[in-house]
């Protein structure tokens, strides 16, 4: 067993809203002057470590996770997963 | 004969064979595919109101204090002294049975822009919830993320949630009910219809930009729930509160420069239901232009900009001269908007998308579907169950009276309420729990609005006429018990598919029961909501017949505002309303002895009328120091409840309540006959109280009195029925919900 680092990236689905993100972009990036910006989506990250014979067992505990224990909404989020070594 | 060409029914599209063969005759020509989702969002059941409409009909609309009835935004009664309240209700329950906290938290989101609508500030909201049982981690995890939702998005815009309610019951396990209401309050003068009037205006779109979400969001809420609805789920809307408030401030301040002659929300239907019913309502037509409406995404074509349901956003009638003043309150609040055309004569709503003309019907074609004649038939199971003969009492009525409290429909709502800022407004004056409505005063004239929210789906599963009436009738004795004179209300219907004859059987019962009670207590229905295909796909199953009502009453003196709780040791109880063996429905049944039958109380309109007069001309006077009125746990549970929210003990003879035909102690504990109020009175007032009981017809009588002591006695000629302490019916009642809820897993 080797120590992975997983990371978790959950946002909202592409073609939901996500006012936070929309609300940095307008009242803090742009009218900072930073008009090269064309876009701002927040989301929630999570790195774990976890224990596992490889890297594709490491992200398929992740993903068992996410889905159990709802850690992402299927309705409203869209997660990725990035294994680290 | 309709040629087979005429009856075939487009690819995606829901509308019936009859329906489609009914736009291309009225058109005269084949509608393209942006026009056919126009007509396939404005004909579905949530739109269209096709199968409810010729019911709802019989409800009567009319009253000295309506000032603006149903088929708008909202309903507005006359306050006096230049005020009016306009509230509304809506359901959401489909996005809330997909994804609760999103679903409830956009539900408020439209309940308020429906009030906003009309020129009034929303002042309060209510809601009225629905899961399965608590023990299923499934409801459990709904229940959670709705009262998360609403008060997530009810605090951050700043409107108090006052008042409302939940019941737990198994057929809502896959189908939650969640029923929002507002109120709102206006000067009568600044009241405005969400109409095109005047051929010449412009119209500009304001608030949120518009995107991909929520495409044809109705037709799915015109749908049963099925496995299918994972993959429909993009349907679901991120609700953006700050933005809400920005937006309530913004148009209160546009409508005040007066150049505002219409505005409507956009909620299910999107721009399609908001044009085509503005211009129909107005008999006028309109012109847009697509290509101005400012997006979220890119690539959006003209089916999807006609049909997204995108949140917070608001389509205003502007007249010309007015158009640069309104756009510079919605610049200073940095409210986006885009000015898409303008109201033309005739009744044509045309739309055009990069030089082409996309959209081009009558109105009144796309806004006005055809009704549907659904045929009723009673299901056979009711009169088996309504007959079936009744359990046996239990030995222990005190441990059956204890179990009763602590169960998940009687049980203190403190923890969802405690969520909820309730405060914030400075109006609110009775607060949730304390009394049986919500009172908010209004600020410049001392006098206070009274609001409720009930239903009760337990006693319309058996017999849907009087559990309807009855609930109406409830409605109305909350709001005499805070002090309040009922003024009107607003239902909102939620059943099960209604092209099932059975389903369809207990809407129209249960509107014929509103109907009745509705004359007979001369409230008038100013407006409602019918929310259909409640239904469990995989097992047919529908939700219990649920018709939720807000009642607003008007509070005419400060004086008379009146709590629940017990306020002082040496008063008498009285009971005002006949107790009769009406046990069908009750949660006593149900909880306690786990049994579904039985007949359940049949509403009354002269009884109701006794009680309601009495209870407000005896608190007009001065005599009543609280007043609960009897309605799910009976007698027993009112009467806990009472003393758990004074701090005080109470003795009640139980041989002394007004009964008829009553030949067990348990139906005199926990019967759920309606009518019935409980009032703590000064012992030198008593006689007076009686006496005005009995002038208005009603049965009433001494039962008991409020007593200093910890204990909380019922007795039968002399021998304890019920004798236990306060902190035994605190325990009972305070903890559930939380045990239930706190330190569970989701």
């Amino acid at each position: 067993m080797k120590a992975y680092t997983v990371e978790i990236v959950i946002e909202n689905k592409p073609a939901a809203r996500d006012p936070e993100g929309e609300t940095i972009h307008r009242d803090l990036i742009l009218k900072g002057g930073y008009v090269n910006v064309k876009a701002v989506r927040t989301g929630k990250y999570l790195r774990m470590t976890i224990e596992a014979n490889s890297p594709w067992e490491a992200e398929r505990l992740a993903f068992e996770m996410c889905n159990s224990l709802r850690i992402y909404n299927p309705v409203a989020h869209v997660y990725r997963i990035k294994v680290l070594e | 004969m309709v040629s087979s060409k005429l009856r075939k029914v487009p690819e995606g599209v829901s509308l019936t064979s009859k329906e489609v063969a009914w736009i291309r005759r009225k058109l005269g020509r084949e509608p393209n595919p942006v026009e056919w989702g126009m007509f396939d969002i404005m004909y579905s059941e949530h739109c269209s109101y096709k199968s409810s409409r010729p019911v709802l009909k019989i409800l009567p609309s009319k009253g000295p204090r309506v000032i603006v009835g149903p088929g708008y935004d909202s309903g507005i009664v006359d306050l006096g002294d230049g005020y009016v309240a306009a509230f509304k209700v809506e359901s959401h329950n489909h996005p809330s049975a997909i994804e609760p906290y999103n679903g409830a938290a956009t539900g408020i989101g439209g309940i308020v822009r429906d009030i906003l609508c009309v020129g009034a500030r929303p002042v309060a909201l209510l809601d009225s919830l629905r899961f399965g049982s608590l023990q299923s981690p499934h409801s459990r995890w709904l229940f959670r993320y709705v009262v998360k939702g609403i008060a997530d998005y009810g605090n951050c815009i700043g409107v108090p949630t006052v008042a409302g309610e939940v019941e737990f019951d198994r057929s809502f396990e896959k189908n939650c009910l969640v029923n929002v209401a507002c109120v709102g309050i206006a000067k009568k003068e600044d009241i405005i219809l969400a109409e095109f009037k005047h051929p010449g205006d412009i119209i500009v779109l304001v608030g949120g930009s518009t995107g991909r979400d929520g495409i044809h969001g109705v037709t799915f809420a015109s749908k049963t729930l099925s496995e299918e609805s994972e993959a429909d789920r993009p349907a679901v809307q991120i609700g953006d509160p700050f933005m809400k408030k920005l937006l309530i401030e913004a148009v209160l301040e546009a409508l005040k420069t007066g150049f505002v002659s219409g505005v409507k929300d956009l909620g299910g239907g999107g721009l399609t239901c908001a044009t085509s019913e503005m211009s129909a309502k107005g008999g006028v037509g309109v012109e847009i232009n697509l290509d101005r409406v400012h997006v979220r995404e890119a690539e959006m074509n003209a089916y999807e900009l006609m049909l997204s349901e995108s949140q917070e956003r608001m389509l205003f009638a502007v007249k010309p001269e007015g158009l640069k003043t309104v756009l510079e309150v919605f610049e200073k609040y940095e409210i986006p908007y885009s000015v898409l055309g303008k109201v033309v004569e005739g009744g044509l709503l045309k739309a055009d998308f990069k030089g082409e003309t996309v959209v081009n019907v009558p109105a009144e074609l796309v806004a006005r579907a055809p009704v549907i004649r659904r045929k009723a038939r009673k299901p056979p199971a009711v009169q088996e169950k309504l007959k079936a003969s009744k359990p046996s009492q239990p030995e222990n009525l005190q441990k059956a009276f204890l179990e009763l409290l602590s169960s998940q429909n009687i049980a203190s709502r403190e923890w969802v309420y405690r969520q909820y800022d309730h405060e914030v407004g400075v109006r609110t004056v009775v607060k949730p729990g304390d009394g049986d409505a919500a009172v908010l005063r209004l600020i410049d004239v001392p006098k206070a609005v009274a609001v409720t929210f009930d239903a009760n789906s337990r006693h319309s599963a058996l017999d849907p006429f009087n559990g309807h009436a009855g609930a109406l009738a409830e409605a109305a004795r909350n709001l005499v018990c805070v002090g309040a004179e009922p003024l009107a209300y607003t239902d909102c219907c939620n059943f099960g598919n209604p092209e099932k004859p059975e389903v369809f059987w207990q809407f129209k019962q249960g509107i014929e029961g509103l109907a009745l009670m509705s004359k007979g207590l001369k409230i008038p229905c100013v407006g409602g909501n019918v929310s259909f295909y409640n239904e469990d796909e995989e097992t047919g199953l529908a939700v219990k017949p649920t018709t939720t009502i807000v009642m607003v009453g008007l509070i005419e003196k400060l004086d008379h505002i009146t709590s629940m709780g017990l306020k002082e040791a040496g008063d008498a109880l009285i009971m005002v309303g006949t107790t009769l063996p009406e046990m069908g429905g009750s949660e006593y049944y149900h909880e306690i002895l786990k049994f579904d039958g039985g007949e359940p109380p049949k509403a009354s309109v002269r009884k109701e009328k006794a009680t309601i007069k009495t209870v407000l001309k005896a608190i007009r006077k001065g005599f009543v120091k609280a007043a609960h009125d009897c309605s799910k746990g009976g007698l027993a549970a009112a009467l806990a409840v009472m003393a758990v929210k004074g701090k005080l003990g109470l003795n009640v003879n139980l041989e002394r309540i007004p009964s008829l035909k009553i030949g067990r102690l348990d139906e005199l504990l926990f019967s759920e006959s309606y009518a019935r109020v409980l009032l703590e009175v000064p012992k030198r007032k008593v006689e007076r109280v009686l006496k005005i009981a009995s002038k208005n017809g009603a049965s009433a009588s001494q039962i008991g009195e409020v007593s200093d002591r910890e204990a909380f006695t019922l007795k039968f000629k002399g021998k304890p029925v019920v004798d236990c302490s306060l902190s035994e019916l605190e325990e009972a009642w305070l903890t559930p919900l939380p045990k239930a809820l706190e330190g569970t897993p989701a």
